[in-house]
């Protein structure tokens, strides 16, 4: 008789080497797929960055043509926000940890999960494929009308732009729906939705939020393509369009995405504060209201983007009470974070630096962006570099040190050993240092008058200097990041053993081993507060005699169901290759052959359902 | 420990849920395409414009009457479905794919018999107005397809998947009706 640990892995394990990398379905596996793709598209990023920063150093830079420019300079955008920020919180971060807070064995959908990773990493091919053929999207990560239509850009770029983002809709909005009903369905029994991880409260409220905001940026686009390829007319006024819609439907979904981006960060943050805090969140069910009314408030404030466009002066009062009303949310959890380390006994180790770094920067591009609601503030600063400080201080400095911060937190989780503590808290101090060189100045010359998306800029503005100092700081940044990286990697193969639970987490990502099993646990826990890790240990259900996990009930999380999952297939990669095929075709105009391929993504969907994962 | 204490499923199961959840979307894409409507349609005082006749009310009525009422027999079969008949569950499936196919094969029709009288490449009101109701029947083909396939698998007999799998499209058609509700009286509202 096998013991249990061995059963599991027997019924669990997948195929070793690249076949089974391609075809797997497991949630950890698929996370790290997410994770080295995504550090990638960051490496691309990163390089675009110190570009921009390079030929902006002084006046008159020639590291870029115009045109060059505008290409790197919208890539940078678009690959920061679709192919790393949102790819790395939730499809890595979420993917990895989500099962593994829950005490569920894999996703609600395994399958569908990897065709998310395998359509993404189609969409950033596609979209890369443009830059490096010299045709990348080329009007600004928002590409307002009438810059993006075929008169003003002729070749393939803004086509690249809206077939590419359209298709990395497709994976976003795949895993979206994959987190909501393994949040929904898969809690281990005994988690009512009063004890989810806060963590888990953030993805539950970015999945919401993804779920209703990308479709408007799926309609855009949608309309952007057909007017660009078909002649219809959305956009133009002499045909009887209206450039305002294109500025509506993108900001419906674009400022919902910011709060996309940052609420994962601020579900890392109150996973790293209690562990090193030594106590249990401040306020819990304040801040888990907080995370998902900030997605909510999210969707009511998009036109504070346009208090430009001449909207009528009701609407833009509107608009601007409703931002105010942001702060409200993100002020508790603020809070709720400082006091929580106020009040445990906190030990400053480098995931904990990074989340005060985090809140830092936080409340620095907060206090901007609520200037911004100050609808003549707004106007007077709208498109300078003022903007581009505040956000850069959102989207970097409270979206990605948190990343940081949870790269360290879990690495030990992931590959069993620790990471340098000391140099980890140099990377800290460096990364901390570049960043505020490189986008505090932003704020003065933004406003001393520097309009954002200027390729060059003469000198005897006053520019000069601060634009060196951004540059300089954008080094010193890049160096930090590198300083991360070369510890992590140095810690994959020489840090030492971490065991279970170096930290003494509260949640149930740390009541197995590191790494994690094949079928993360081998008892499934029941739980009955959210720090089951730090309760004293309870029975559980153990599943021990098929590729089963255990279903609940959506508000109360009583045992439900036991669910047969699904296991490895090869047709998600299979259909997200025919899909790419697909927008490639879209994107040459041969609508016929798209056609064809839009039939072999159905042949290969029934061939998929054909395997019932209850069939065994 | 290891002896489960379950008895049956309360809770709707995961295939309803990602139906759900997949329905929300659908749903706010089309909000979505209806606010970009009223949008055109409010800055300009003559819509259908100028040459470009109004919609007929009468026949797209008719049809959004014979769609709705084959949502009983789809609903009827996820209650047969859930009973475990198999034989019944397949013919309210075929009965509502017959409906609603002639309901798309007429929809087709006037689709068409539309370009030939205006061009969504003219003006504004005739690319919204063929993006919207193009969307809707590509919604409903989608239906029909996963009724087809729901059919054929039953042949095999009937399992909690499939099961599941009927329950997911019923639900699946519940919204299909809402919403083609809803576009129809946006497609018409010029006329009404």
């Amino acid at each position: 008789m096998r013991s249990r640990p061995e059963r599991l892995e027997l019924i669990w394990a997948e195929r070793p080497g690249l076949l089974g990398w391609l075809t797997t379905v497991d949630h950890k596996r698929i996370g790290l797929l997410y994770f080295f793709t995504t550090l990638v598209f960051f490496a691309a990023g990163g390089i675009e960055a110190l570009l921009i920063r390079t030929q902006l150093a002084g006046p008159n830079g020639k590291v870029l043509s115009p045109e060059a420019f505008d290409q790197v300079m919208t890539m940078h955008g678009v690959t920061m926000i679709f192919l790393f920020v949102i790819p790395m919180t939730t499809g890595a971060f979420g993917n990895y940890l989500l099962p593994l807070m829950l005490g569920a064995r894999d996703m609600a959908f395994p399958r569908l999960n990897a065709l998310s990773y395998w359509l993404f990493l189609g969409s950033g091919v596609f979209l890369y494929a443009g830059l490096l053929m010299g045709k990348g999207p080329n009007c600004g990560w928002f590409c307002y009308t009438p810059l993006n239509t075929k008169e003003y850009d002729p070749g393939l770029n803004a086509d690249f732009y809206a077939l590419g983002l359209i298709f990395n809709g497709l994976s976003t909005t795949a895993g979206a729906l994959n987190f909501i009903v393994t949040i929904f369905k898969l809690r281990a029994p005994g988690m009512s939705f009063n004890r989810m991880p806060l963590f888990v409260f953030a993805m539950l409220a970015v999945s919401l939020s993804l779920v209703f905001a990308l479709p408007p940026l799926t309609i855009d686009l949608a309309f952007l393509e057909l007017q660009r390829q078909a002649g219809f007319h959305f956009f133009d006024v002499a045909g009887g369009g209206d450039p305002l819609l294109w500025q509506h439907l993108f900001w419906l979904f674009g400022h919902p995405e910011v709060y996309i981006i940052i609420l994962p960060a601020m579900g890392i943050a109150t996973s790293i504060i209690p562990t090193f805090a030594k106590r249990k969140m401040i306020a819990f069910p304040l801040v888990a209201l907080a995370e998902l009314l900030v997605a909510f408030i999210g969707f009511g404030v998009w036109a504070h983007h346009m208090f430009t466009t001449g909207l009528p002066v009701g609407a833009l009062i509107f608009f601007a009470a409703a931002s105010m009303m942001v702060v409200i949310p993100s002020t508790i959890q603020i809070y709720a974070w400082l006091f929580t380390v106020n009040l445990g006994r906190p030990e400053f180790r480098a995931p904990l630096l990074f989340i005060g770094g985090f809140i830092a920067l936080f409340v620095i591009g907060g206090l901007s962006g609520i200037m911004f609601a100050a609808i003549p503030f707004d106007q007077a600063t709208t498109d300078t570099y003022f903007v581009v400080a505040h956000f850069h201080f959102i989207i970097f400095g409270a979206a990605v040190f948190p990343i940081l911060g949870g790269m360290y937190y879990w690495f030990p989780k992931v590959t069993g050993r620790m990471y340098h503590e000391r140099w980890a808290q140099v990377s800290f101090w460096v990364t901390f240092v570049g960043t505020m060189l490189t986008f505090f100045p932003m704020h003065i010359v933004g406003l001393l008058g520097m309009t954002r998306r200027v390729y060059t800029y003469h000198s005897g503005f006053g520019w000069d200097a601060y634009n060196f100092v951004e540059t300089v700081g954008a080094f010193i940044l890049a160096a930090g990041l590198l300083i991360i990286f070369a510890n992590l990697l140095w810690s994959r193969f020489r840090g030492a053993p971490s065991g279970p639970d170096p930290f003494y987490g509260g949640t149930l990502e740390w009541a197995t081993s590191s790494p994690p099993p094949s079928y993360n646990f081998a008892v499934i826990p029941t739980v009955s507060s959210p720090y089951p890790n730090w309760d004293r240990a309870e029975a559980g259900v153990a599943l021990d005699h098929g590729h089963e996990t255990a279903a609940t009930t959506v508000r109360d999380g009583r045992l439900d169901e036991v669910l047969k999952m699904p296991a490895e297939s090869g047709w998600p990669i299979v259909l997200a290759f025919a899909v790419t095929i697909l927008f490639i075709m879209l994107l040459t105009a041969h609508v016929v052959v798209a056609g064809i391929f839009a039939g072999i993504a159905g042949l290969v969907l029934v061939a998929w359902h054909v395997h019932e994962p209850a069939e065994g | 420990m290891t002896s489960v204490p379950y008895t049956e499923r309360s809770a709707k199961p995961n295939g309803w849920w990602g139906m759900a959840v997949f329905v929300a979307t659908e749903a706010t894409l089309f909000g979505t395409l209806i606010g970009s409507y009223y949008d055109l349609r409010f800055r300009t005082p003559h819509w259908p414009p100028p040459g470009v006749p109004d919609p007929k009310v009468a026949v797209p009525l008719v049809l959004l009457a014979v769609l709705v009422a084959a949502s009983v027999p789809v609903q009827l079969a996820s209650v047969f479905a859930r009973a475990g008949r198999v034989g019944a569950t397949q013919l309210a499936l075929l009965t509502a794919l017959v409906l609603q196919s002639g309901y798309l094969a007429m929809q087709i029709h006037l689709f068409v018999d539309d370009l030939n009288r205006f061009s969504p490449q003219d003006t504004a009101y005739g690319s919204i107005y063929f993006t919207l109701v193009g969307v809707h029947h590509a919604h409903v083909l989608v239906g029909l397809l996963l009724e087809g396939w729901l059919v054929l698998r039953l042949f095999r007999g009937i399992t909690e998947y499939r099961t599941v799998g009927v329950r997911a499209t019923a639900f699946y058609w519940l919204a299909v009706n809402v919403l083609a509700i809803a576009v129809t009286i946006v497609q018409l509202s010029p006329s009404l």
